[in-house]
């Protein structure tokens, strides 16, 4: 299994990749997971790591399954990959004008060579597996349709449910991109709505930011933070009692968390620009799908809260939809070792 | 000492798990257990003539230096990393370029062009190795080839078990035991053949995993055809670390004999924790390096028939090989091998 690392660094795709490995030993086979240590700033360090990627080598394996830029790009003869997301400071960030690559001949000439080296493993790759925000963009960039394949839960009897405790839940990480200060600033706008969030702070300064915040807008009394890493048992138990969980990210892939509250029959909340979380979240079926503004956002918090038999039914349906993808870890494994 | 953020970088075969790995993760916990972040990441690589260079320059080109204060390096390619705090712990050079280069054991031909290619390999490994905060080995034999090819000094660190506490002694029996994995070059091979020649009711224990069916099937036919079962057994399992204390604990002694190793292999430590000396032989590489002749182990020729005379005597000898165990251990006082002087150097 390879992909790449940060060192120290740990999120949903560290956890998936480790997960993917204990699955495949569970199942019988032999499994190792090697992650490489991937920079990408400057923009010239891409090519660097371009290079590394090509230039190592790996025995011993029936099979690599590689998740990531460039750790696709190591080569080996029965690779499979499962694209949990593009580089995508050379693709759609890019277009958006969120990428840190310049707009210039030099940026243009780096961006050439990430898409001429990723068309390249992903059309000699022996299957091609992507999450649904990757596989859009697969299509729209490179004229290729890969089979979608949704990441499972690893350990869905935790989120079995429970009685509704009354409050909006925001798991995660908690960073600009997550945008849990446009939640606190949504409370102002949905009166004695509780909210809980709960995760791990991309950097020092955003406990006291997200605090401050709170005071400015009046709502302090209403939030609750528990800013730190969650055990599953932990994280589960929130997402178990809560109304509702809100997930708003600015144009993510992940759907983790909305899986996760679908298991234990949770609404989502979340915004027209989260990305790939929107292919399971639909507007009045499965949760709520609101701009993402405070006035919206808080509207939706509120209605979640004041009619709390229509936000079970709302999470009900979620769990139906979950349950009908079959999105099972056997079943993934079948289809990457297919 | 202030907490570091510790990059423990090696290069690994994926699914191969051996001594090259134990020194990283031994290391991890014990530097976790003092406080420090660390973290360990294991690089892909083949040491194939064809690529082995791109894949040096694959690890030069790491961007390590932000992330750690200090970087340690263990299997080659991984000394060729850059980082402003680097530690080689330099376990074997790629021999087929060097003091197998030319031998039967190297299936390279001896041409110009794979001489420019050692030549290569040899500036390149020196130039990374000179470069490193700290240049350490784990072992003589290592030392002595890093002063011969790369005129480089290395300071010998002698790698410790994991769990030294682990290990116990209790009444010594009448079984050697040998506990590593079974492959052709460990050659447990010639210890089964010597218990062809053995004269006194001497035991032999063999523990480990066999990756060559062929291999254990050769012990096997062995034991079969001389009618050795009564007194060899053979364990084809992975042994946990209690099992393992367990065997060594009522051993009469430990047998380590294989070819040419560049240290003096954890099996022999593992008996001298138990208070057990351990059988080598001369041609075996690093293991001379702990086991001092007649005092704390035996060393003798790589044949049956001397092996057997050495179980043969351990058997007669009670006393002398109980005062022999009881060396060994303090053999692992006097080399210093433990975690706390390992540890103080590496970070110094």
């Amino acid at each position: 299994m390879l992909s790449n690392r940060v060192p120290y660094i740990r999120g949903r795709a560290e956890e998936l990749s480790f997960n993917l490995v204990r699955q495949l030993q569970e199942a019988g086979h032999q499994a190792e997971e090697m992650r490489i240590p991937f920079s990408w700033s400057p923009t010239e360090r891409l090519i660097e790591e371009m290079v590394i990627a090509r230039s190592l080598r790996l025995t011993n394996v029936d099979r690599v399954i590689a998740l990531k830029f460039p750790a696709y790009l190591i080569p080996h003869d029965n690779q499979v990959i499962w694209l949990l997301h593009q580089f995508r400071q050379a693709y759609d960030l890019f277009d958006a004008g969120q990428s840190h690559i310049e707009r210039s001949p030099r940026g243009e000439a780096i961006r050439a060579a990430i898409r001429a080296a990723d068309e390249d493993a992903f059309r000699s790759a022996r299957a091609l597996y992507a999450t649904p925000g990757a596989a859009k963009r697969l299509d729209r960039y490179h004229d290729l349709h890969a089979h979608v394949l949704f990441a499972p839960l690893n350990d869905p009897e935790l989120f079995s449910g429970g009685d509704d405790g009354g409050f909006i839940l925001a798991a995660g990480r908690v960073g600009h991109a997550e945008r849990q200060g446009l939640l606190i600033e949504a409370l102002a706008h949905a009166p004695g709505v509780r909210l809980r969030v709960a995760g791990p702070p991309d950097d020092a300064a955003m406990p006291g930011a997200l605090q401050a915040l709170a005071e400015r807008c009046g709502v302090a009394d209403r939030v609750i933070f528990d800013l730190r890493f969650l055990p599953r048992e932990e994280l589960a138990a929130l997402v178990n009692e809560c109304t509702a969980s809100a997930y708003i990210p600015f144009d993510e892939d992940s759907v983790g968390y909305a899986m996760e509250a679908f298991q234990a029959g949770k609404p989502v909340i979340t915004s027209t620009d989260s990305g790939g979380v929107l292919d399971i979240v639909q507007d009045g079926e499965t949760g709520l799908v609101t701009a993402p503004r405070p006035e919206t956002l808080g509207q939706a918090m509120a209605r979640m809260i004041a009619d709390r038999s229509r936000a079970a039914c709302l999470g009900a349906a979620g769990r139906s939809l979950l349950a009908a993808h079959n999105i099972t870890w056997p079943k993934a494994l079948e289809r990457l070792l297919g | 000492m202030t907490p570091q953020r510790i990059g423990l970088i090696s290069s690994a075969v994926p699914l191969i798990f051996g001594g090259g790995r134990f020194i990283v993760e031994w290391l991890e916990e014990k530097l976790r257990d003092r406080g420090h972040s660390v973290e360990t990441i294991y690089i892909p690589a083949v040491y194939d003539p064809d690529s082995v260079i791109e894949q040096m320059a694959a690890f030069r080109l790491m961007d390590l230096d932000p992330h750690f204060d200090r970087a340690i390096t263990f299997r080659p390619p991984s000394h060729m990393v850059k980082h402003r705090r680097k530690v080689c712990w330099f376990i074997h050079h790629i021999r087929t370029f060097y003091d197998l280069w030319d031998s039967e054991y190297c299936d390279l031909p001896n041409t110009a062009q794979t001489r420019a290619l050692r030549d290569t390999i040899w500036r390149a490994d020196t130039a990374a190795l000179a470069s490193a905060h700290r240049l350490f080995t784990n072992s003589r034999v290592v030392a002595d080839r890093l002063r011969r090819f790369n005129r480089l000094e290395g300071e010998v660190l002698y790698p410790p078990v994991m769990h030294p506490e682990a290990f116990r002694s209790e009444a010594y029996g009448d079984e050697i035991v040998c506990v590593c994995r079974m492959e052709g070059h460990k050659r447990q091979h010639l210890l089964v053949e010597a218990m062809r020649y053995v004269q006194t009711p001497v035991r032999l224990r063999l523990c480990g995993l066999a990756s060559n069916p062929a291999y254990l099937g050769e012990l096997h036919r062995t034991i079969t055809q001389h009618n050795l079962a009564e007194r060899a057994t053979i364990e084809h399992r992975w042994i946990s670390e209690e099992e393992k204390a367990d065997r060594l604990a009522r051993s009469l002694a430990a047998a380590y004999i294989p070819f040419d190793e560049d240290s003096y292999g954890y099996p022999t430590l593992e008996a001298a924790h138990a208070k057990r000396c351990t059988v080598t032989v001369s041609d075996s590489g690093g293991v001379p390096e702990f086991v001092e002749q007649g005092r704390n182990g035996l060393i003798v020729e790589p044949q049956p028939e001397a092996l057997a005379d050495a179980f043969d005597r351990l058997y007669r000898d009670r006393n002398g090989t109980i005062t022999m165990g009881e060396a060994a251990e303090m053999r692992v006082r006097e080399l210093g091998i433990n975690w706390d002087a390992v540890i103080a150097r590496l970070l110094s």
